[in-house]
């Protein structure tokens, strides 16, 4: 553990060292501040809709207001709990079986391989974002744990398959060995041994997923496949849509939270770039 | 010397990381000139900036790499300040290069004849027909050795010597005036180098191009060159004419290097080791980069600058204090580090046997093409005692090892310790076994995981094995790293791999290796990756280790030098079989097989120079 | 050869697979199409369970066991035969798809060979002069558009281009006051209408292949066999091209699958927020209506069309890829 501890913290010091990590790094801890004061710093109650409809944007409400008299800032401020949580819930989700299924597969190898692997590129090449939406249509309830739960079985394969062929290329070199005539556990060397030196590749498939879970929740709530009474940037551009904000000049509600999609998208996005750079040092540019 | 065909003036190159602020200089002056026709050695290890030196001839320098200072100048033009389609001219139509692992050297999706047909194309040879482009094209095939069938292959089906011989003729193939050589048969199975090596210098004096050649092992470059140089800690040490060179080498760095080579069929092997470490270029000492090595340091080598080259009368150049005084001195007494000396004895082998393997058959499956690796091979392991186990690359000797520690397991055979038969061994029983089995790997930087620390990796057997606690195991580390030479203990500790030298990084291994007190060491060619400078020392640990521990070792190697040094017994093998086994100064004194005659012949031996043909006929 | 029938295979399971996961998954999700119906028309309250059977009747739900159903369901298939349409009843559901088809194909066929062409072209262009303002601007471009999301581009798009501007059509194929046809003036409103819808998806498309190809190609130019090709004197761009794009384009036809699944899932989106007649429009009202059978065709139709573009794809990396020739060891 000390020495997964010790990786992060020098790996951390590595991405700071990146420019473009380092501001990727800004943006989404500038998100994530944003989501925990939510309360203290939106002006209204998200969902109150005492205020006048389809206002243009003024100095009491920064962003206009919605077809029900809703304040937009305080929806776009309270709307990055939502898009965080998909994102870090179904990111981990996504990891977690990606590194399940890469690790198990990788370091069994036989036919053990050759059916998880077979599972991988089925579920590789099934498109996902269509299938999300058969899934959510089918399924009675609609919400954020939903989509969270859709997302994840849909997007795991390509990580899955990343850190396969990582588990391979690591578990084939002598340290590994060695490991075994140290007398260490298979448990033992998967996670002590082998783990810590994938790290930062676990790291950008969080990130890549977390990413793809992000934008897929916007997109099936703006298709209006999840809860549209829940707060999000996609329900947002949901209502924006449907009561044609754009026509009657509301363009700052429908601008702003693809605005703030686009930019946390980016923030993770310079992350992996540093990411990126530290799994491989030849990018560096 | 004839009018220089390439001349070096003083470069120094340095490698800068935006990233990390950092610049190390690796090349630090040097100076060389290559007559037309002739063959220069270059010789260093690690550290010594010639393979840079190479690359910056071309300007091919990768890795922000930079020349600072200097000129290289080619038939009176300055390489440097030419502008890149005036040099593109130059390249390979004047100066053409073999690059160091040609194994990735050819485009992987290119056939072989495509990759001489673009150079052809881009230096304007139009006037030759397609046909003519294609007879060159077998002509030089041919002239390596190669079917000229192989034209239409793809890299990926030739094997890692055809690919080498394929690099050479695509370097020749516009008769350049200069042909730069790194280390381009490293890597390779010992009888294919030396077979290459051969060829190679009959074809340069057929065809009168001068060679650069760069290797890390001096007896290779004595065999071939006209002239060696030698490179340490970034700078050319002497540049004498071989036989001068061989006979009254002038650097001690030189003359420690010709000790680390003995010829293994003596009645007495002695070969010597330089102490420490291969120079680390951040962090270089005043005065003299050598002197922390040297046997022969005074005081004002410790300080000052570095020693300015001395140009000898009798033709060359040293850089040492001593060595304009030692000109006259025909017959200096060598001395360098410590000497391992091996004398013929008769070692009892006749103990009865820690592990015995019977008719033990291995055949691997690669791409659905079976590879036989093995072929009912038996032999045993007498108690307490050193078998070398000796062939080169496919004999199946790395396979047999991995069979005997149960790493795998054999298709048929089997593999007797202690009354069990390893193959049929499950999960736990290797567990046990391998506390009585250990194993040193070949790259040591490969068998150690970059995330530990040497304390934690020297912990684990200790607390897997001896059911020690941390605590207890940390006294018995600090013992087993001052065993394996690595003084103060303490001080390695809390290192990763990447803080250590190749040489302190396989004393780990070993460290590791007897962490667990094994009856049984198997060492798969523990030196092989190793500077030859620090060879000599490894084996001098292992040798020194057994007889204290009283451990059975079986030496796993290419090298019939180092099995004469280290063992009892010596056991060939060759695709799979073993053709001959016997008291190792028996087997290696007086070969009866062809194989391992092939294989003493292979050895780089610089007392046995190639010398040219006319010479040989003298004689 | 071995290669190719390997790929063949996965593409015959696949497919197999994608047809028996869409009769799967309406059995296994919980409720029944004609509750979720007769839910829909009676609004909250309790639902008569007569109703709710004569409602299955009257859409054809099968009845019968598992293998039953399955047996039935594959013959259906094979003969083109869908079922009805709920929305457009009585419109057999292929009937419809025929008509949005070809939209579809046009569109995300397109595009998708555009944003390819265009991704891998500047990824390359991008890596071999590293480090020039080229590259920084083309990454850093990148990885907005790359990260914006489909429908929000397509807003702007529509918004800018088309309702402030009029440059552009603000929604459908076609001129509304025009009937499908093959004439000039006809095709010429379709492209037209298409091009903000193209542009979009090529805008937020393109970044993906750019990222992966411009690493995979810094990566190719550090081998040994280019840096020999640099020593031969070979001309910078034939270095570029013969030795570092060729090789660098492997991994990026290998990666194919992940960047065409967000190019599908996005086109669903930018067809519905221009309400383009094709499939993915065609699927956002299905879902909305409830129009299940349409739905699942539709879901069919896309995977299915996915599936093939992914082995075009392998084949392609086959034939570029001489290790794969023989032997084959790749997956």
């Amino acid at each position: 553990m000390r020495a997964v501890v010790a990786s992060l913290v020098s790996s951390f010091g590595l991405l700071w060292s990146n420019w473009r990590a380092r501001l990727g790094l800004v943006m989404v801890g500038g998100f994530i501040v944003i989501a925990i004061l939510a309360p203290w710093l939106a002006p209204y109650s998200p969902t109150s809709q005492a205020f006048g409809r389809m206002l243009p944007p003024s100095a009491a409400h920064l962003l206009g207001t919605t077809q029900l008299g809703q304040d937009v800032f305080s929806q776009l401020i309270w709307g990055a709990r939502t898009s965080l949580l998909v994102g870090a819930a179904a990111g981990g989700l996504v990891t977690l079986i990606a590194i399940v299924i890469g690790l198990l597969s990788g370091f069994l190898q036989g036919w053990v391989d050759d059916v998880l692997m077979l599972l991988t590129n089925v579920a590789l090449v099934i498109p996902g974002f269509p299938l999300m939406i058969v899934l959510s249509a089918y399924i009675p309830v609609h919400g954020v744990g939903v989509i969270i739960i859709v997302l994840s079985v849909t997007g795991w394969a390509w990580g899955a398959r990343v850190l396969r062929s990582q588990m391979i290329s690591l578990r084939s070199r002598d340290y590994v060995a060695s490991a075994e005539f140290s007398g260490e556990s298979v448990l033992r060397i998967v996670f002590r041994e082998i783990l810590p030196n994938m790290t930062s590749l676990i790291a950008a498939s969080f990130m890549g997923a977390a990413m793809g879970a992000i934008l897929g929740e916007a997109g099936l709530e703006f298709l209006g496949f999840g809860n549209p009474q829940v707060v999000s940037w996609g329900t947002m551009l949901y209502w924006a849509e449907n009561s044609s904000a754009l026509i009657a000049g509301q363009w700052a509600w429908i601008f702003a939270p693809g605005l703030a999609l686009a930019l946390l998208g980016v923030g993770i996005a310079f992350i992996n770039f540093g990411i990126d750079i530290i799994s491989n040092p030849k990018l560096e540019a | 010397m004839q009018r220089p065909v390439v001349s070096i003036e003083d470069v120094v190159v340095t490698y800068r990381s935006k990233r990390r602020h950092t610049a190390l200089t690796s090349v630090q002056g040097m100076s060389l000139e290559i007559g037309a026709g002739e063959f220069v050695g270059l010789v260093g290890e690690s550290g010594s900036g010639k393979s840079t030196l190479a690359n910056a001839i071309l300007r091919l320098l990768t890795g922000g790499g930079e020349v600072e200072r200097g000129r290289i100048s080619f038939n009176g033009q300055d390489l440097l300040a030419l502008s890149e389609d005036a040099l593109r001219a130059v390249r390979w139509q004047d100066i053409a290069v073999v690059l160091q692992s040609s194994m990735n050297a050819l485009n992987p999706v290119a056939t072989v004849r495509s990759q001489f047909r673009d150079v052809i194309r881009a230096h304007r040879r139009s006037s030759w027909s397609e046909q003519q482009v294609d007879a060159e094209i077998s002509r030089l095939l041919s002239l390596v050795k190669i079917d000229p069938k192989y034209a239409s292959a793809y890299p990926h089906e030739l094997s890692g010597g055809m690919k080498q011989r394929v690099a050479i003729a695509l370097a020749l193939v516009l008769d350049p005036r200069l042909v730069i050589m790194d280390e381009p048969t490293t890597g390779l199975d010992v009888i294919i180098e030396h077979e290459i090596l051969t060829d190679l210098r009959e074809l340069q004096r057929e065809r009168g191009f001068a060679v650069l050649l760069i290797s890390h092992d001096l007896g290779t470059i004595l065999e071939v060159a006209d002239r060696v140089l030698v490179a340490y800690a970034g700078r050319i040490v002497e540049d004498r004419p071989a036989e001068a060179l061989l006979n009254h080498p002038l650097h001690p760095y030189t003359r420690a290097l010709l000790d680390c080579y003995a010829d293994p069929g003596a009645d007495q092997v002695r070969i010597t080791y330089i102490p420490g470490q291969p120079p680390n270029m951040a962090a270089l000492p005043p005065g003299c980069p050598f002197w922390p090595r040297c046997a022969e340091a005074e005081e004002r080598c410790k300080q000052g600058r570095v020693p300015p080259p001395t140009v000898l009368e009798s033709g060359g150049m040293a850089a040492c204090h001593h060595a304009a005084a030692e000109v006259a001195a025909v017959d200096s007494a060598r001395i360098s580090g410590a000497v391992y000396v091996k004398s013929s004895t008769n070692p009892n082998v006749n103990r009865e046997p820690v592990i015995t393997v019977s008719d033990v058959s291995k055949t691997y499956h690669r791409e659905r093409r079976p590879v036989v690796a093995l072929r009912g091979v038996s032999l045993s392991l007498p108690r307490g005692t050193v078998t070398a186990l000796v062939g080169g690359s496919g004999s199946g000797k790395s396979t047999l090892a991995r069979l005997i520690t149960g790493m795998e397991r054999p298709d048929r055979g089997t593999i007797r310790f202690d009354g069990q038969d390893i193959p049929r061994l499950g999960r736990r029983g290797l567990h046990a076994y391998r506390q009585h089995v250990q194993m040193v790997f070949q790259d040591p930087f490969a068998a150690l995981n970059p995330m530990n620390t040497v304390g934690y990796t020297l912990i684990r057997p200790f607390v897997n094995y001896g059911r020690m606690s941390s605590a207890e195991a940390f006294d018995r580390v600090r013992q087993l790293l001052e065993q394996v030479g690595l003084t103060p203990a303490e001080a390695f500790f809390g290192k990763h791999t990447g803080e250590l030298s190749g040489g302190q990084a396989q004393r780990v291994v070993v460290a590791k290796a007897l962490a667990a007190d094994p009856d049984v060491l198997v060492a798969d060619e523990p030196i092989s990756m190793l500077d030859v400078s620090i060879r000599a020392g490894i084996l001098r640990l292992l040798d020194d280790l057994r007889t204290q521990r009283g451990f059975t070792l079986l030496y796993i190697t290419h090298d019939l030098l180092s099995a004469r040094l280290l063992a009892d017994q010596v056991i060939v093998l060759d695709r799979g079989e073993i053709v001959e086994q016997g008291l190792a100064s028996d087997v290696i004194r007086s070969p009866q097989h062809e194989y391992t005659r092939l294989l003493l012949r292979s050895i780089p031996n610089p007392r046995r120079r190639m010398l040219p043909p006319k010479a040989q006929v003298s004689h | 050869m071995r290669y190719l029938i390997k790929r063949l295979a996965f593409l015959l399971f696949t497919l197999w697979l994608a047809v028996t996961l869409n009769f799967l998954i309406p059995r296994l999700m919980p409720g029944n199409p004609a509750q979720i119906m007769v839910q829909k028309l009676v609004g909250e309250g309790p639902v008569n369970p007569q109703l709710v059977r004569a409602v299955g009747i009257m859409l054809g739900l099968p009845r019968g066991t598992l293998w039953h159903q399955y047996g039935l369901y594959v013959y259906n298939l094979l003969h083109g035969n869908f079922g009805v349409s709920y929305t457009y009843f009585p419109y057999p559901v292929m009937t419809v798809i025929a008509q949005a088809l070809p939209w579809t194909l046009i569109l995300l066929g397109t595009t998708t060979i555009i944003t390819f062409i265009l991704g891998t072209a500047l990824g390359a262009l991008a890596a071999s002069r590293r480090g020039t303002w080229f590259d920084t601007t083309a990454t850093i471009t990148a990885n907005f558009t790359a990260t914006f999301p489909f429908f929000w581009t397509a807003l702007m798009a529509l918004y800018v281009l088309g309702f402030v501007l009029h440059w552009f059509p603000q929604s459908g194929g076609y001129d509304a006051a025009m009937m499908p046809q093959w004439s000039a003036t006809f095709v010429l409103s379709a492209v037209y209408h298409s091009v903000l819808p193209a542009l979009v998806i090529v805008v937020t498309g393109t970044g993906g292949w750019l990222f992966g190809m411009r690493n995979n190609m810094i990566h190719v130019l550090g081998e040994d066999y280019v840096r020999l090709a640099m020593a031969k004197g070979l001309p910078r761009r034939e270095i570029a091209l013969a030795y570092g794009a060729r090789n660098a384009i492997l991994p990026n036809l290998t990666g194919f699958a992940m960047s065409l699944g967000t190019l599908v899932g996005g086109s669903i989106l930018v067809e519905t927020v221009f309400s383009y007649p094709g499939m993915g429009y065609l699927l956002f009202n299905a879902v909305g209506n409830s129009d299940y059978p349409l739905m699942q065709t539709i879901f069919l139709f896309i995977t299915i069309g996915t599936l093939i573009a992914n082995f075009v794809a392998d084949i392609l990396y086959g034939v570029l890829d001489p290790r794969t020739r023989r032997g084959g060891v790749s997956a």
